[in-house]
Protein backbone atom coordinates (compact mmCIF):
# COMPACT_ATOMS: atom_id res chain seq x y z
CA UNK A 1 0.00 0.00 0.00
CA UNK A 2 2.88 2.48 1.06
CA UNK A 3 4.59 0.95 -1.41
CA UNK A 4 2.37 1.89 -4.27
CA UNK A 5 1.60 5.40 -2.44
CA UNK A 6 5.39 6.22 -2.84
CA UNK A 7 6.05 4.48 -6.01
CA UNK A 8 2.73 6.80 -7.57
CA UNK A 9 4.19 9.60 -5.87
CA UNK A 10 7.86 9.52 -7.62
CA UNK A 11 5.87 8.60 -11.04
CA UNK A 12 3.80 12.08 -10.34
CA UNK A 13 6.73 14.45 -9.36
CA UNK A 14 8.74 13.64 -12.75
CA UNK A 15 6.05 13.54 -15.14
CA UNK A 16 4.94 16.84 -13.00
CA UNK A 17 8.34 18.32 -13.31
CA UNK A 18 7.88 18.56 -17.38
CA UNK A 19 4.19 19.42 -16.96
CA UNK A 20 5.48 22.39 -14.64
CA UNK A 21 8.27 23.49 -17.55
CA UNK A 22 5.73 23.85 -19.95
CA UNK A 23 3.27 25.68 -17.40
CA UNK A 24 6.29 27.96 -16.69
CA UNK A 25 6.79 28.60 -20.46
CA UNK A 26 2.90 29.38 -20.91
CA UNK A 27 3.16 31.60 -17.84
CA UNK A 28 6.07 33.79 -18.86
CA UNK A 29 4.19 34.62 -21.98
CA UNK A 30 0.63 35.30 -20.62
CA UNK A 31 2.05 36.92 -17.61
CA UNK A 32 4.20 39.59 -19.94
CA UNK A 33 1.76 39.83 -23.09
CA UNK A 34 -1.93 39.06 -21.01
CA UNK A 35 -2.15 36.91 -24.56
CA UNK A 36 -2.52 32.86 -24.42
CA UNK A 37 -0.34 31.45 -26.87
CA UNK A 38 -2.77 28.11 -28.08
CA UNK A 39 0.77 27.55 -30.46
CA UNK A 40 2.75 27.00 -27.65
CA UNK A 41 2.70 23.12 -27.64
CA UNK A 42 2.56 23.38 -31.71
CA UNK A 43 5.55 25.13 -31.73
CA UNK A 44 7.52 22.59 -29.43
CA UNK A 45 6.15 19.58 -31.68
CA UNK A 46 7.97 21.62 -34.67
CA UNK A 47 11.13 21.57 -33.17
CA UNK A 48 10.77 17.81 -31.84
CA UNK A 49 9.91 16.82 -35.10
CA UNK A 50 12.79 18.86 -36.57
CA UNK A 51 15.24 16.68 -34.51
CA UNK A 52 13.29 13.27 -35.47
CA UNK A 53 13.54 14.26 -39.23
CA UNK A 54 17.34 14.97 -38.45
CA UNK A 55 17.22 11.43 -36.70
CA UNK A 56 16.22 9.45 -39.39
CA UNK A 57 17.26 10.98 -42.58
CA UNK A 58 21.25 11.62 -41.08
CA UNK A 59 20.98 10.04 -37.08
CA UNK A 60 22.18 12.04 -34.44
CA UNK A 61 23.33 11.72 -30.78
CA UNK A 62 20.91 12.63 -28.11
CA UNK A 63 22.50 15.72 -27.27
CA UNK A 64 22.95 17.07 -30.61
CA UNK A 65 19.08 16.02 -31.15
CA UNK A 66 17.74 18.05 -28.08
CA UNK A 67 19.89 21.17 -29.24
CA UNK A 68 17.87 20.38 -32.24
CA UNK A 69 14.83 20.58 -30.55
CA UNK A 70 15.42 23.66 -28.55
CA UNK A 71 16.23 25.54 -31.33
CA UNK A 72 13.79 24.07 -33.56
CA UNK A 73 10.79 25.52 -30.87
CA UNK A 74 12.55 29.00 -30.27
CA UNK A 75 12.77 29.46 -34.24
CA UNK A 76 9.09 28.23 -34.16
CA UNK A 77 8.36 30.41 -31.18
CA UNK A 78 9.98 33.48 -32.66
CA UNK A 79 7.58 33.10 -36.08
CA UNK A 80 4.36 32.93 -33.92
CA UNK A 81 5.32 36.06 -32.23
CA UNK A 82 5.88 37.66 -35.35
CA UNK A 83 3.07 36.66 -36.77
CA UNK A 84 0.35 36.59 -34.47
CA UNK A 85 1.22 38.77 -31.60
CA UNK A 86 3.58 41.55 -32.53
CA UNK A 87 0.76 43.11 -34.86
CA UNK A 88 -1.61 42.53 -32.54
CA UNK A 89 0.34 44.31 -29.62
CA UNK A 90 -1.87 46.26 -27.39
CA UNK A 91 -4.85 44.98 -29.67
CA UNK A 92 -7.24 42.84 -29.84
CA UNK A 93 -6.30 39.94 -27.47
CA UNK A 94 -8.50 37.74 -29.05
CA UNK A 95 -7.45 38.66 -32.76
CA UNK A 96 -3.69 37.19 -31.26
CA UNK A 97 -5.22 34.12 -29.48
CA UNK A 98 -7.00 33.22 -32.85
CA UNK A 99 -4.18 33.92 -35.01
CA UNK A 100 -2.30 31.28 -32.90
CA UNK A 101 -4.69 29.01 -32.89
CA UNK A 102 -4.60 29.18 -37.40
CA UNK A 103 -0.22 28.43 -36.58
CA UNK A 104 -0.85 25.37 -34.91
CA UNK A 105 -2.84 24.30 -37.63
CA UNK A 106 0.29 25.23 -39.83
CA UNK A 107 2.57 23.32 -37.98
CA UNK A 108 0.21 20.62 -37.62
CA UNK A 109 0.20 20.22 -41.55
CA UNK A 110 3.66 20.61 -42.06
CA UNK A 111 4.30 18.12 -39.72
CA UNK A 112 2.22 15.43 -41.67
CA UNK A 113 3.51 16.45 -45.12
CA UNK A 114 6.87 16.30 -44.29
CA UNK A 115 6.65 13.12 -42.28
CA UNK A 116 3.39 11.49 -43.36
CA UNK A 117 3.66 8.56 -40.84
CA UNK A 118 1.18 8.99 -37.66
CA UNK A 119 4.20 7.74 -35.22
CA UNK A 120 7.78 8.14 -35.36
CA UNK A 121 10.64 6.67 -32.92
CA UNK A 122 12.70 9.05 -31.14
CA UNK A 123 15.62 7.50 -29.46
CA UNK A 124 15.45 7.05 -25.86
CA UNK A 125 17.08 8.37 -23.47
CA UNK A 126 18.32 5.24 -21.50
CA UNK A 127 17.48 1.61 -22.52
CA UNK A 128 18.65 -0.21 -19.22
CA UNK A 129 17.12 -1.64 -16.33
CA UNK A 130 15.37 0.67 -13.91
CA UNK A 131 17.24 0.78 -10.82
CA UNK A 132 15.74 -1.03 -7.96
CA UNK A 133 15.73 0.39 -4.35
CA UNK A 134 14.20 -1.95 -1.47
CA UNK A 135 10.41 -1.83 -2.89
CA UNK A 136 10.46 0.60 -5.22
CA UNK A 137 11.51 0.43 -8.97
CA UNK A 138 13.51 4.24 -10.39
CA UNK A 139 13.22 4.60 -14.13
CA UNK A 140 16.29 6.37 -14.54
CA UNK A 141 14.69 8.08 -17.84
CA UNK A 142 11.92 9.93 -14.91
CA UNK A 143 15.08 10.39 -12.75
CA UNK A 144 17.00 12.14 -15.51
CA UNK A 145 13.72 14.26 -16.93
CA UNK A 146 12.85 15.21 -13.08
CA UNK A 147 16.81 16.16 -12.81
CA UNK A 148 16.58 18.41 -16.40
CA UNK A 149 13.31 19.51 -15.31
CA UNK A 150 14.41 20.71 -11.93
CA UNK A 151 17.32 22.35 -13.40
CA UNK A 152 15.86 23.95 -16.21
CA UNK A 153 13.27 25.72 -13.09
CA UNK A 154 16.23 26.99 -11.47
CA UNK A 155 18.07 28.47 -14.56
CA UNK A 156 14.63 29.79 -15.21
CA UNK A 157 14.55 31.55 -11.57
CA UNK A 158 18.13 32.58 -11.92
CA UNK A 159 17.45 34.67 -15.30
CA UNK A 160 14.56 36.02 -13.67
CA UNK A 161 15.56 36.93 -9.80
CA UNK A 162 19.22 37.46 -10.78
CA UNK A 163 19.79 39.15 -14.20
CA UNK A 164 18.41 42.48 -16.03
CA UNK A 165 16.35 40.54 -18.53
CA UNK A 166 14.64 39.09 -15.43
CA UNK A 167 14.31 42.34 -13.78
CA UNK A 168 12.29 43.86 -16.72
CA UNK A 169 10.14 40.31 -17.51
CA UNK A 170 9.06 41.17 -13.89
CA UNK A 171 8.74 44.81 -14.53
CA UNK A 172 6.29 43.82 -16.71
CA UNK A 173 3.83 41.31 -15.49
CA UNK A 174 3.40 43.65 -12.60
CA UNK A 175 2.89 47.34 -14.35
CA UNK A 176 3.36 47.45 -18.02
CA UNK A 177 3.15 50.84 -17.87
CA UNK A 178 5.69 51.76 -15.48
CA UNK A 179 7.47 49.09 -17.39
CA UNK A 180 7.92 51.21 -20.17
CA UNK A 181 8.45 54.37 -18.20
CA UNK A 182 11.32 53.00 -16.69
CA UNK A 183 13.09 52.71 -19.81
CA UNK A 184 12.36 49.18 -20.27
CA UNK A 185 12.22 48.25 -24.17
CA UNK A 186 9.00 46.43 -23.92
CA UNK A 187 8.80 45.20 -27.17
CA UNK A 188 12.61 43.68 -27.52
CA UNK A 189 11.44 42.14 -23.80
CA UNK A 190 8.41 40.26 -25.48
CA UNK A 191 10.74 38.83 -28.35
CA UNK A 192 12.45 37.80 -25.64
CA UNK A 193 10.66 36.51 -23.68
CA UNK A 194 8.96 34.49 -26.54
CA UNK A 195 12.51 32.78 -27.11
CA UNK A 196 13.05 32.11 -23.56
CA UNK A 197 9.48 30.43 -23.16
CA UNK A 198 9.89 28.58 -26.17
CA UNK A 199 13.33 27.25 -25.37
CA UNK A 200 11.67 26.17 -21.75
CA UNK A 201 8.99 24.24 -23.85
CA UNK A 202 11.40 22.82 -25.90
CA UNK A 203 13.74 21.55 -23.09
CA UNK A 204 9.95 19.62 -21.79
CA UNK A 205 9.25 18.79 -25.27
CA UNK A 206 12.54 16.90 -25.57
CA UNK A 207 12.42 14.96 -22.55
CA UNK A 208 8.91 13.70 -23.41
CA UNK A 209 9.68 12.56 -26.52
CA UNK A 210 12.80 11.30 -25.32
CA UNK A 211 11.65 9.26 -22.26
CA UNK A 212 8.36 7.93 -24.72
CA UNK A 213 10.78 6.83 -27.25
CA UNK A 214 7.96 8.30 -30.10
CA UNK A 215 6.37 10.84 -31.35
CA UNK A 216 2.80 11.85 -32.88
CA UNK A 217 1.51 14.96 -34.25
CA UNK A 218 -0.58 15.41 -31.26
CA UNK A 219 2.60 15.97 -29.09
CA UNK A 220 0.96 20.14 -30.15
CA UNK A 221 -2.08 19.35 -28.69
CA UNK A 222 -0.99 17.89 -26.11
CA UNK A 223 2.07 20.03 -24.84
CA UNK A 224 -0.93 23.25 -24.69
CA UNK A 225 -3.22 21.18 -22.90
CA UNK A 226 -1.01 20.25 -20.02
CA UNK A 227 0.50 23.54 -20.05
CA UNK A 228 -2.90 25.79 -19.83
CA UNK A 229 -3.81 22.65 -17.42
CA UNK A 230 -1.20 23.35 -15.43
CA UNK A 231 -0.72 27.10 -15.71
CA UNK A 232 -4.47 27.87 -14.64
CA UNK A 233 -4.27 24.82 -11.19
CA UNK A 234 -1.29 27.13 -10.38
CA UNK A 235 -2.94 30.56 -10.78
CA UNK A 236 -3.38 32.37 -13.72
CA UNK A 237 0.06 34.52 -14.38
CA UNK A 238 2.10 33.34 -11.04
CA UNK A 239 5.38 31.86 -11.82
CA UNK A 240 5.58 29.59 -8.73
CA UNK A 241 2.44 28.55 -9.06
CA UNK A 242 2.82 27.51 -12.32
CA UNK A 243 5.73 24.83 -10.62
CA UNK A 244 3.23 24.08 -8.16
CA UNK A 245 0.41 23.40 -10.59
CA UNK A 246 2.77 21.07 -12.89
CA UNK A 247 4.04 19.04 -9.85
CA UNK A 248 0.27 18.89 -8.48
CA UNK A 249 -0.95 17.76 -11.93
CA UNK A 250 1.22 15.18 -12.40
CA UNK A 251 0.71 13.82 -9.14
CA UNK A 252 -3.17 14.03 -9.44
CA UNK A 253 -2.72 11.95 -12.85
CA UNK A 254 -0.35 9.34 -11.32
CA UNK A 255 -2.32 8.64 -8.20
CA UNK A 256 -6.28 8.76 -10.44
CA UNK A 257 -4.40 6.30 -12.53
CA UNK A 258 -3.19 3.84 -9.93
CA UNK A 259 -6.43 3.62 -7.70
CA UNK A 260 -9.18 4.97 -10.42
CA UNK A 261 -7.63 3.57 -13.84
CA UNK A 262 -6.22 5.17 -16.86
CA UNK A 263 -9.34 6.27 -18.25
CA UNK A 264 -9.98 8.38 -15.80
CA UNK A 265 -7.16 10.30 -15.13
CA UNK A 266 -7.87 13.05 -17.69
CA UNK A 267 -11.09 13.33 -16.44
CA UNK A 268 -9.94 13.98 -12.57
CA UNK A 269 -7.78 16.82 -13.93
CA UNK A 270 -10.32 18.51 -15.47
CA UNK A 271 -12.77 17.87 -13.10
CA UNK A 272 -10.78 19.26 -10.77
CA UNK A 273 -10.13 22.31 -12.85
CA UNK A 274 -13.81 22.67 -13.22
CA UNK A 275 -14.43 22.64 -9.58
CA UNK A 276 -11.77 25.23 -8.70
CA UNK A 277 -13.10 27.66 -11.16
CA UNK A 278 -16.60 27.27 -10.18
CA UNK A 279 -15.91 27.38 -7.04
CA UNK A 280 -13.51 30.82 -7.48
CA UNK A 281 -10.58 30.07 -5.65
CA UNK A 282 -8.60 33.40 -4.56
CA UNK A 283 -5.59 32.42 -6.29
CA UNK A 284 -6.84 31.57 -9.39
CA UNK A 285 -8.75 34.82 -10.04
CA UNK A 286 -6.30 37.07 -8.97
CA UNK A 287 -3.32 37.64 -11.06
CA UNK A 288 -0.34 38.02 -8.97
CA UNK A 289 3.22 38.31 -9.64
CA UNK A 290 5.20 36.43 -7.94
CA UNK B 1 15.33 79.32 -24.56
CA UNK B 2 13.00 76.52 -23.19
CA UNK B 3 13.62 73.05 -22.75
CA UNK B 4 10.74 71.55 -23.45
CA UNK B 5 8.32 72.74 -26.16
CA UNK B 6 4.75 71.32 -26.77
CA UNK B 7 3.12 72.73 -30.13
CA UNK B 8 -0.79 72.29 -30.87
CA UNK B 9 -0.63 68.44 -29.52
CA UNK B 10 -3.77 66.73 -30.67
CA UNK B 11 -3.78 62.93 -28.71
CA UNK B 12 -7.24 61.28 -29.00
CA UNK B 13 -8.52 57.61 -27.73
CA UNK B 14 -10.43 56.74 -30.88
CA UNK B 15 -12.66 59.33 -31.86
CA UNK B 16 -12.19 61.53 -28.74
CA UNK B 17 -9.76 64.70 -28.40
CA UNK B 18 -8.62 64.41 -25.40
CA UNK B 19 -5.91 66.91 -26.03
CA UNK B 20 -7.49 69.81 -28.75
CA UNK B 21 -4.41 71.60 -29.62
CA UNK B 22 -1.80 71.85 -26.36
CA UNK B 23 1.00 74.44 -26.65
CA UNK B 24 3.07 74.95 -24.25
CA UNK B 25 6.34 75.64 -22.58
CA UNK B 26 8.78 74.53 -19.57
CA UNK B 27 12.06 76.83 -18.64
CA UNK B 28 15.15 74.90 -17.65
CA UNK B 29 15.69 74.90 -13.93
CA UNK B 30 12.30 75.91 -13.17
CA UNK B 31 9.64 74.46 -11.73
CA UNK B 32 5.98 74.73 -14.30
CA UNK B 33 3.23 73.44 -12.94
CA UNK B 34 -0.15 72.39 -14.57
CA UNK B 35 -3.44 72.98 -13.23
CA UNK B 36 -6.85 72.07 -14.23
CA UNK B 37 -10.22 70.52 -12.83
CA UNK B 38 -10.74 66.32 -13.74
CA UNK B 39 -11.31 65.42 -16.88
CA UNK B 40 -9.01 68.74 -18.84
CA UNK B 41 -6.91 66.11 -20.27
CA UNK B 42 -3.69 66.85 -17.82
CA UNK B 43 -2.89 63.00 -17.60
CA UNK B 44 -3.07 62.63 -21.04
CA UNK B 45 -0.84 65.32 -22.15
CA UNK B 46 1.51 63.61 -19.54
CA UNK B 47 1.58 60.49 -20.97
CA UNK B 48 1.70 61.73 -24.49
CA UNK B 49 5.30 63.77 -23.50
CA UNK B 50 6.59 60.04 -22.15
CA UNK B 51 5.31 58.82 -25.01
CA UNK B 52 2.96 56.40 -23.67
CA UNK B 53 0.06 57.95 -25.51
CA UNK B 54 1.01 58.58 -29.47
CA UNK B 55 -0.40 61.92 -30.50
CA UNK B 56 -1.84 62.60 -33.61
CA UNK B 57 -0.42 65.64 -34.65
CA UNK B 58 1.53 68.53 -33.35
CA UNK B 59 5.43 68.46 -31.98
CA UNK B 60 7.09 68.64 -29.11
CA UNK B 61 10.51 69.19 -28.67
CA UNK B 62 13.11 68.48 -25.37
CA UNK B 63 16.46 70.10 -26.03
CA UNK B 64 15.86 70.86 -29.36
CA UNK B 65 15.20 66.96 -30.31
CA UNK B 66 12.09 66.20 -31.68
CA UNK B 67 10.46 63.40 -29.33
CA UNK B 68 6.53 63.26 -30.13
CA UNK B 69 5.55 59.75 -31.15
CA UNK B 70 9.20 57.92 -29.76
CA UNK B 71 9.02 55.10 -27.66
CA UNK B 72 8.82 55.71 -23.65
CA UNK B 73 12.16 53.81 -23.52
CA UNK B 74 13.88 55.98 -25.89
CA UNK B 75 12.15 59.32 -24.26
CA UNK B 76 13.65 58.12 -20.80
CA UNK B 77 17.09 57.73 -22.23
CA UNK B 78 16.72 61.20 -23.53
CA UNK B 79 16.62 62.73 -20.13
CA UNK B 80 12.46 62.90 -19.78
CA UNK B 81 11.24 60.71 -17.03
CA UNK B 82 7.29 60.28 -15.63
CA UNK B 83 6.33 59.89 -12.02
CA UNK B 84 2.89 58.33 -13.30
CA UNK B 85 -0.65 58.69 -11.39
CA UNK B 86 -1.03 56.41 -8.62
CA UNK B 87 2.70 55.94 -8.45
CA UNK B 88 2.25 52.63 -10.47
CA UNK B 89 5.23 51.08 -8.21
CA UNK B 90 6.01 47.35 -9.11
CA UNK B 91 4.28 45.55 -6.02
CA UNK B 92 6.01 42.30 -5.56
CA UNK B 93 9.59 43.65 -6.44
CA UNK B 94 11.51 45.17 -3.28
CA UNK B 95 12.04 49.01 -2.96
CA UNK B 96 15.74 48.17 -4.00
CA UNK B 97 14.79 46.35 -7.12
CA UNK B 98 12.47 48.99 -8.18
CA UNK B 99 15.49 51.68 -8.43
CA UNK B 100 17.15 49.14 -10.46
CA UNK B 101 14.63 48.96 -12.54
CA UNK B 102 14.86 52.86 -12.86
CA UNK B 103 18.44 52.81 -13.70
CA UNK B 104 17.29 49.92 -16.80
CA UNK B 105 18.44 51.61 -19.84
CA UNK B 106 21.51 53.73 -18.34
CA UNK B 107 24.88 52.30 -19.89
CA UNK B 108 27.19 53.81 -16.82
CA UNK B 109 26.33 50.71 -14.48
CA UNK B 110 29.31 51.15 -12.33
CA UNK B 111 27.47 54.97 -11.20
CA UNK B 112 24.24 52.96 -9.99
CA UNK B 113 25.02 51.87 -6.61
CA UNK B 114 26.55 55.37 -5.39
CA UNK B 115 22.70 57.09 -7.02
CA UNK B 116 21.26 54.72 -4.46
CA UNK B 117 23.24 55.58 -1.87
CA UNK B 118 22.37 58.88 -2.60
CA UNK B 119 18.57 58.23 -3.30
CA UNK B 120 18.46 56.56 0.78
CA UNK B 121 19.87 59.46 1.82
CA UNK B 122 17.12 61.71 0.35
CA UNK B 123 14.63 59.37 1.33
CA UNK B 124 15.44 57.25 4.83
CA UNK B 125 12.47 55.89 4.75
CA UNK B 126 13.03 53.80 1.76
CA UNK B 127 16.63 52.83 3.04
CA UNK B 128 14.96 51.07 6.29
CA UNK B 129 12.39 49.18 3.72
CA UNK B 130 15.02 48.70 0.89
CA UNK B 131 14.69 44.94 1.07
CA UNK B 132 10.49 44.89 1.54
CA UNK B 133 8.10 44.45 -1.08
CA UNK B 134 6.89 47.56 -2.34
CA UNK B 135 3.41 46.62 -2.07
CA UNK B 136 3.52 46.83 1.55
CA UNK B 137 4.81 50.44 1.81
CA UNK B 138 2.41 53.47 3.01
CA UNK B 139 0.98 55.80 -0.16
CA UNK B 140 3.52 58.16 1.14
CA UNK B 141 6.37 55.97 0.68
CA UNK B 142 5.13 54.44 -2.33
CA UNK B 143 5.13 58.29 -4.27
CA UNK B 144 8.95 58.31 -2.65
CA UNK B 145 9.62 55.19 -4.29
CA UNK B 146 8.17 56.51 -7.71
CA UNK B 147 10.10 59.70 -7.31
CA UNK B 148 13.42 57.97 -6.66
CA UNK B 149 12.40 55.42 -9.39
CA UNK B 150 12.04 57.85 -12.14
CA UNK B 151 15.45 59.86 -10.47
CA UNK B 152 17.31 57.22 -11.21
CA UNK B 153 17.07 57.47 -14.83
CA UNK B 154 19.26 60.54 -14.45
CA UNK B 155 16.44 62.79 -16.07
CA UNK B 156 17.56 66.28 -17.30
CA UNK B 157 12.97 66.85 -16.92
CA UNK B 158 10.99 65.52 -13.87
CA UNK B 159 7.75 64.56 -15.31
CA UNK B 160 5.44 64.25 -11.84
CA UNK B 161 1.71 63.67 -12.21
CA UNK B 162 -0.23 64.41 -9.31
CA UNK B 163 2.10 63.36 -6.62
CA UNK B 164 -0.21 64.17 -3.70
CA UNK B 165 -2.88 62.21 -4.83
CA UNK B 166 -4.61 60.70 -1.99
CA UNK B 167 -1.86 61.32 0.82
CA UNK B 168 -2.19 62.54 4.19
CA UNK B 169 -1.20 66.33 4.90
CA UNK B 170 1.28 66.11 6.46
CA UNK B 171 2.91 63.55 3.83
CA UNK B 172 1.69 66.26 0.94
CA UNK B 173 4.25 68.61 2.82
CA UNK B 174 6.75 65.79 2.61
CA UNK B 175 6.71 65.61 -1.31
CA UNK B 176 6.52 69.72 -1.64
CA UNK B 177 9.67 69.81 0.62
CA UNK B 178 11.13 67.03 -1.61
CA UNK B 179 10.02 69.18 -4.95
CA UNK B 180 11.63 72.33 -4.13
CA UNK B 181 14.75 70.02 -2.90
CA UNK B 182 15.18 68.64 -6.47
CA UNK B 183 14.50 72.45 -8.04
CA UNK B 184 17.29 73.58 -6.00
CA UNK B 185 19.16 70.57 -6.84
CA UNK B 186 18.89 71.96 -10.42
CA UNK B 187 16.21 69.51 -11.80
CA UNK B 188 13.43 71.01 -14.01
CA UNK B 189 10.42 69.68 -12.86
CA UNK B 190 6.69 69.99 -14.62
CA UNK B 191 4.03 69.07 -12.56
CA UNK B 192 0.61 68.24 -12.43
CA UNK B 193 -1.67 68.89 -9.35
CA UNK B 194 -5.01 68.89 -8.27
CA UNK B 195 -3.57 70.72 -4.99
CA UNK B 196 -3.48 73.83 -6.66
CA UNK B 197 -2.67 76.12 -3.84
CA UNK B 198 0.22 73.90 -2.41
CA UNK B 199 1.56 73.76 -6.66
CA UNK B 200 1.47 77.71 -7.22
CA UNK B 201 3.17 77.80 -3.25
CA UNK B 202 6.48 76.15 -5.22
CA UNK B 203 6.25 76.61 -9.01
CA UNK B 204 7.62 79.34 -10.97
CA UNK B 205 5.24 78.89 -13.89
CA UNK B 206 1.92 77.68 -14.20
CA UNK B 207 -0.35 77.04 -16.78
CA UNK B 208 -4.45 76.21 -16.35
CA UNK B 209 -5.82 73.59 -18.43
CA UNK B 210 -9.80 73.28 -19.16
CA UNK B 211 -10.91 70.67 -21.75
CA UNK B 212 -7.73 69.77 -23.70
CA UNK B 213 -6.72 73.07 -23.81
CA UNK B 214 -4.38 75.32 -22.14
CA UNK B 215 -6.77 78.49 -20.81
CA UNK B 216 -4.63 80.35 -19.01
CA UNK B 217 -1.12 80.90 -18.49
CA UNK B 218 0.71 83.20 -15.73
CA UNK B 219 3.34 83.66 -12.65
CA UNK B 220 1.94 82.71 -9.40
CA UNK B 221 1.19 85.93 -6.86
CA UNK B 222 -0.41 87.35 -10.24
CA UNK B 223 -4.01 89.00 -9.86
CA UNK B 224 -5.68 86.42 -11.55
CA UNK B 225 -4.17 83.74 -8.77
CA UNK B 226 -8.21 83.20 -7.42
CA UNK B 227 -9.79 83.11 -10.20
CA UNK B 228 -7.26 80.23 -11.95
CA UNK B 229 -7.61 78.14 -8.38
CA UNK B 230 -11.31 78.67 -8.39
CA UNK B 231 -11.26 77.01 -12.17
CA UNK B 232 -8.49 74.41 -11.48
CA UNK B 233 -11.44 72.98 -9.22
CA UNK B 234 -14.66 73.61 -10.55
CA UNK B 235 -13.58 74.37 -14.75
CA UNK B 236 -15.14 77.29 -16.52
CA UNK B 237 -17.79 75.26 -17.52
CA UNK B 238 -19.53 74.86 -14.22
CA UNK B 239 -18.51 79.28 -13.45
CA UNK B 240 -22.38 80.25 -12.33
CA UNK B 241 -23.80 82.47 -14.87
Amino acid sequence: MIADLVQNTLDGLSAGATYALLALGFTLIFGVLRRANLSFGPAIMFGCYAATWTHVNFGAGLLLLALITVSGAVLAGAYVERLCFAPHRGGSAIAAMVASFALWMQFEELATLIMPRHLYAFPLLYEGDPLALGPFTLRIDALAMLGAALAACLALWWTLYRTRFGLAVRALIEQPAAAALAGINVPWVFVRVFALASAIGGVAGYLVVASHGQITPMLGMWATLKGLLAMMLGGLGSLPGAVIGGLALGLIEAHTQWYLGPQMRDLIAYLLLFVLLAARVPWMTTRSAS
Amino acid sequence: MSFLEVRDVVTAYGKIEALKGVSLEVAEGAITCLLGPNGAGKTTLMMTLAGILRPKQGSIVFAGEEIAGRAPHAIVARGVALVPENRLVFPAMTVLENMHAGAYQRGDKKTVPGDIERMFARFPRLKERAAQQAGTLSGGEQQMLAVARALMSRPKLLLMDEPSLGLAPLVVEEIFRIVTELHRDGTTIFLVEQNAHMALRVAQHFYLMEQGKVTFSGDPGSLAEDEVIRRAYLGSAQRPA
